[in-house]
């Protein structure tokens, strides 16, 4: 039994939960959209966003409050991805990412589209499925960095990799997303280009 | 700086990644290169166009009460 306590007065568990609130679910969105991208269906991204929190919850003595409370949840949402729901939802890798060769569709459209205004054409879900068709490694670079703005050392940490593999990823990653949504808009004939 | 180095550059560049020294040894390039400060716009209207479509998903307000139900028992 616990003792009732005086109204007004913050309890530990109030001040947990309050903490928790205040620098946790304010993360919220991150955690969905980061989760979508990894698991590639909303009831995966759900499930993965919640158990997430929970594990966060539990371990919340260990957060150094003040700290980069995004950076933390991001990577235990990552670890719980890759141990529960990588082998479920997604086929294992079977691309070597470090063989491919990036394409510069500005050197392509240099003269017909220098500005890449074919880019304001594409709408946001084909945007996304050309974000699900890059190779894991490229994925997670790609939403980590440039749709939730994290820096290269932030990124490095979550993915427990050097700064240099973030800024090589991540460079061949946009290059492939560029292409991708380059062949697209040339199928929907918003751009010629000339690529063979 | 040349242009092969300011190209190297790029995404550090634009996404501030680069040291203040760099930095303004790439500005600088910019400055005086019509090419390649074609090719930096470029690739910021890229990064511009990417965060737009991809920011606007929210979580669903039904995951956060699941997740508040969980937590704290509401
Ligand atoms: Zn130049």
């Amino acid at each position: 039994m616990t003792e009732p306590t005086t109204p007004g007065t913050p309890t530990p568990v109030d001040d947990r939960r309050e903490s928790f609130e205040r620098e946790a679910l304010v993360h919220l969105d991150t955690l969905y959209r980061v989760a979508l991208r990894l698991t590639g269906n909303a009831a995966d991204a759900d499930d993965l966003v919640q158990e997430t929190m929970l594990k966060a919850y539990r371990a919340w003595h260990q957060y150094q409050q003040g700290t980069n409370a995004k950076g933390w949840l991001l990577t235990i949402l990552r670890h719980a991805f890759i141990n529960e729901y990588r082998r479920r939802t997604r086929h294992p890798e079977t691309v070597d990412v470090d063989a491919i060769e990036p394409f510069a569709v500005f050197e392509d459209l240099q003269e017909e589209d220098p500005q890449g205004r074919f880019f304001d054409q594409i709408v946001d879900d084909e945007v996304l499925r050309a974000i699900d068709e890059l190779p894991e490694q490229f994925r997670e670079a790609i939403v980590l960095s440039d749709v939730e703005g994290m820096s290269y050392e932030e990124v490095a940490r979550i993915l427990s990799v050097p700064i240099g593999t973030v800024k090589s990823r991540l460079f061949r990653a946009r290059r492939l997303l560029q292409a991708k949504l380059y062949d697209y808009a040339v199928g929907m004939g918003y751009i010629k280009g000339s690529r063979a | 700086m040349n242009c092969r180095e300011a190209v190297e550059h790029l995404y550090e560049y634009l996404d501030k990644e680069l040291t203040p020294q760099v930095e303004r040894e790439v500005r600088q390039h910019l400055e005086d290169c019509q090419p390649c400060l074609e090719q930096f716009d470029f690739e910021d209207a890229f990064l511009k166009f990417l965060q737009a479509r991809c920011r606007g998903r929210c979580a669903p307000p039904e995951l956060k009460r699941r997740i508040l139900h969980e937590l704290f028992g509401e």
